[in-house]
C-alpha cells in the first residue's frame, strides 16, 4: 500500500454533504439564547455550552479520523496542528491556525479569523461575560480526549495493567471578535494524561 | 436576568454596518455534521440533562428554540418577495423554497381538508434518515406485552421531532399565519408535519 | 503523523475481493476495551460464555499487539513484553491467519478495535475495515438515539454491516 498524507481539509469538505450554514448558524445562536433564558446566569450558560461542546467533540472525533485517513497521531503537536488544520476545515468550511507554541509542546493557540458560529451575531450588554461560541473550546476538549497520544509522551515504564493513555486539555479564551478583539483565539494546554486501566480483572 | 430583555439578543442585524459582511457570506455552506449534532446535544442536552423527568418542558424548549430559527430563516428567504395572497400559497412557500433551503429537496405530498389542516409529508426526512431503534425490540414487541423500551425510544424519537415543528411554525409565524405544528411518524423515515391553522 | 490507504472510502466501498458466505463472526470494542459489538453468521462452535468470549478476544489483540511490537527488527523503541501499546505506538499486526480462519484487525486513533473473522482464504481486508468504521459512523456515531460508549444496538448499522460483510468475504 503506498503510504500518502493526510487528505487535504478542503479535498474532504468539498466532499462531505454540506448545508446552508444559516441553518447552523441560527440554530446555536437560537439554543445559546434559549440557555439565557433558562440557566439566567452566563456562567452557567459558558458552563453548559463547553459541555455540549464536549459531547459533540467525541462523537465527532470518529468522523474526523474516518474521512480524514489519519491513522495515527504521534504527539500532542501534530495532533492539535492536524485538528485545526484539516478538522475545522472538514466540518465548518473554514481554516485555524496553530501558533504560540510553548517551549515543551504542550501549549498552544489555535485561532480563527473567519468563524461561522458569528455571523449575523451582534451580542447585547445584558450578555457581559458570555463566551458565545464557547461550545469550540468543549469540541476541541472532547476531540483531544478521544485522540490517543503516543510514543512522545508515553511514559518508560507503563505498568501492565493500563492500556490506553488519553489526552486531557484545557481550552481558554484569549481573543474573542464579539468581545473586540481581532481574532478568535483559543489556547489549548495539555494537563496530563489520563491512564486508562484494562477493563478485565485477571480472575475473572 | 430580566426576560424582557434577551427576546432580541441575537436578532439579524440586516441593517447595520453588518449588511455588506452579511451578503459575502449568502451561500456559505457548513458540514451537514455540524447541524447534526449540534441537533442532537441540544435535544440531548434538554432530554437527558436539564428535565429528564419532565419531558414535555423539554418538548417546550426545544419547541421554541425551532421556533426563533424558522421565524429568523422564513424572514431571510421572503426579504425580496411579494406578500403571500393566502394561506396555501404561503403553506407551498413552506414546502417548496423553504424547505429545499433546508433541506436541499423538496416537500412530497401536500394534503389539506381546505378547513385549515394542512399535511406536509417529506418521504425521507433528513433528520430522521439516522435514526435507528434497537432490533431487538421489535422482537420484544410480541413477546412482551409492556413493550416499555420500544415506547421510550419512540418517546425519545418524537423528541427530534419538537425542532422542526418549531421551526414550521416559526416560518408561518413570521407570514403572519399562528398555527399549532404536530408531526406524525408511523413510517420512517417518513416524516408528516400536520399545521392547523389558528382562525 | 501516518496515515490509512489513499483510498477514497465513503460513499463507494472497495472491490469485493471474494463473494460468498464467509464471514464468521466480527467484534467492535471502544478505547476502554468494552465490547459495543458482536455479530455472528456463521460459527458452529461455541465453547464460552458471550462475556469469557469477549475478555479472550481482547486478551488475545492485547498481547498480539505487544509481543509483535516487541519482535520489531526495524525499532528500537519498543516497549517491554507484556507492556500494552498505546493504540499508534510502534508497528501493529493487521491481520493474522490459521488453517482455519483468518483474523483482521483495524484500531483508529481514538481506540476503536474492529476485529473480523472470516475464511482463511479471504484476501486483505484493511480497506474493507476502514469502510465498516465509516459504517460505524455514519450509523452508530450520526444516530441521534445512540450514546457514546454504550452497546450499539442499531438496525440500520446491522443491515448495512451484514450486506457489505456479505459482499466481502
Amino acid at each position: 500500500m503506498a503510504p500518502v498524507g493526510p487528505r487535504s481539509g478542503d479535498a474532504i469538505f468539498a466532499n462531505m454533504e454540506r448545508v446552508n450554514a444559516e441553518l447552523f448558524t441560527l440554530t446555536y445562536g437560537a439554543t445559546v439564547r434559549q440557555l439565557l433564558t433558562d440557566l439566567e446566569e452566563v456562567d452557567e450558560v459558558n458552563k453548559q455550552l463547553d459541555q455540549m461542546g464536549y459531547n459533540i467533540g467525541i462523537r465527532l472525533v470518529d468522523e474526523f479520523l474516518a474521512k480524514s485517513n489519519v491513522s495515527r497521531c504521534v504527539d500532542f503537536k501534530e495532533t492539535a496542528e492536524v485538528i485545526a488544520k484539516v478538522g475545522f476545515k472538514m466540518f465548518l468550511g473554514v481554516t485555524a491556525s496553530v501558533t504560540n507554541w510553548d517551549a515543551d509542546g504542550t501549549c498552544c493557540s489555535i485561532v480563527l479569523e473567519d468563524n461561522p458560529l458569528v455571523d449575523f451575531v451582534e451580542l447585547p450588554d445584558t450578555c457581559q461575560g458570555l463566551y458565545y461560541c464557547n461550545i469550540l473550546s468543549g469540541v476541541i476538549r472532547g476531540a483531544l480526549e478521544m485522540v490517543s497520544n503516543t510514543s512522545s509522551f508515553a511514559q518508560p515504564s507503563i505498568p501492565s495493567f493500563l492500556w490506553d493513555v488519553s489526552l486531557k486539555t484545557e481550552v481558554t479564551w484569549i481573543r474573542d471578535v464579539l468581545r473586540g478583539d481581532d481574532a478568535y483565539e483559543l489556547q489549548v494546554k495539555l494537563v496530563k494524561q489520563v491512564p486508562e486501566e484494562y477493563p478485565y480483572k485477571d480472575d475473572e | 436576568m430580566n426576560r424582557k430583555e434577551i427576546t432580541k439578543p441575537f436578532q439579524v442585524e440586516i441593517e447595520s454596518k453588518q449588511k455588506q459582511k452579511i451578503e459575502v457570506k449568502m451561500g456559505r455552506e457548513v458540514s451537514e455534521s455540524c447541524v447534526d449534532s449540534l441537533l442532537t446535544e441540544m435535544v440531548s442536552t434538554y432530554c437527558n440533562r436539564f428535565y429528564a423527568n419532565k419531558p414535555e418542558l423539554a418538548a417546550r424548549r426545544i419547541e421554541a428554540i425551532g421556533y426563533q430559527v424558522g421565524h429568523q430563516l422564513s424572514e431571510r428567504y421572503t426579504m425580496e418577495r411579494p406578500r403571500f395572497s393566502d394561506h396555501l400559497e404561503a403553506i407551498k412557500f413552506i414546502c417548496k423554497d423553504f424547505w429545499s433551503e433546508l433541506f436541499k429537496k423538496q416537500i412530497d405530498n401536500l394534503k389539506t381538508n381546505h378547513r385549515g389542516t394542512f399535511v406536509l409529508q417529506d418521504n425521507g426526512f433528513r433528520w430522521l434518515s439516522r435514526i435507528s431503534l434497537d432490533p431487538s425490540l421489535e422482537n420484544a414487541e410480541s413477546q412482551d406485552p409492556s413493550a416499555s423500551t420500544e415506547s421510550k425510544a419512540a418517546q425519545a424519537t418524537s423528541m427530534h421531532l419538537y425542532f422542526p415543528c418549531g421551526i414550521i411554525r416559526g416560518a408561518l409565524s413570521n407570514l403572519g399565519i399562528p398555527c399549532a405544528v404536530s408531526a406524525d411518524i408511523s413510517n420512517l423515515p417518513a416524516c408528516s408535519f400536520v399545521v392547523r391553522i389558528k382562525a | 503523523m501516518q496515515f490509512f490507504g489513499s483510498a477514497e472510502i465513503s460513499p463507494s466501498p472497495p472491490v469485493p475481493t471474494t463473494s460468498g458466505n464467509n464471514a464468521h463472526m466480527m467484534y467492535v470494542f471502544n478505547r476502554n476495551g468494552v465490547c459495543l459489538l458482536y455479530r455472528e453468521w456463521n460459527r458452529p462452535l461455541r465453547t464460552l460464555n458471550a462475556q469469557q468470549d469477549h475478555k479472550l478476544m481482547f486478551g488475545l489483540l492485547f498481547s498480539l499487539k505487544s509481543l509483535t511490537a516487541k519482535m520489531d527488527p526495524t525499532s528500537a523503541e519498543r516497549g517491554n513484553l507484556g507492556v500494552p501499546q498505546l493504540p499508534g505506538q510502534g508497528c501493529s499486526f493487521h491481520s493474522f491467519r490459521t488453517n482455519t480462519y483468518k483474523l483482521s484487525f483495524m484500531e483508529s486513533p481514538s481506540g476503536l478495535k474492529l476485529i473480523l473473522i472470516t475464511h482463511p482464504r479471504t484476501g486483505d481486508l484493511r480497506q474493507s475495515l476502514k469502510y465498516i468504521y465509516n459504517l460505524y459512523v455514519e450509523y452508530v456515531v450520526k444516530n441521534p438515539l445512540y450514546t457514546p460508549g454504550a452497546p450499539i444496538r442499531c438496525e440500520l448499522f446491522n443491515t448495512s454491516l451484514d450486506q457489505y460483510v456479505r459482499s466481502i468475504a
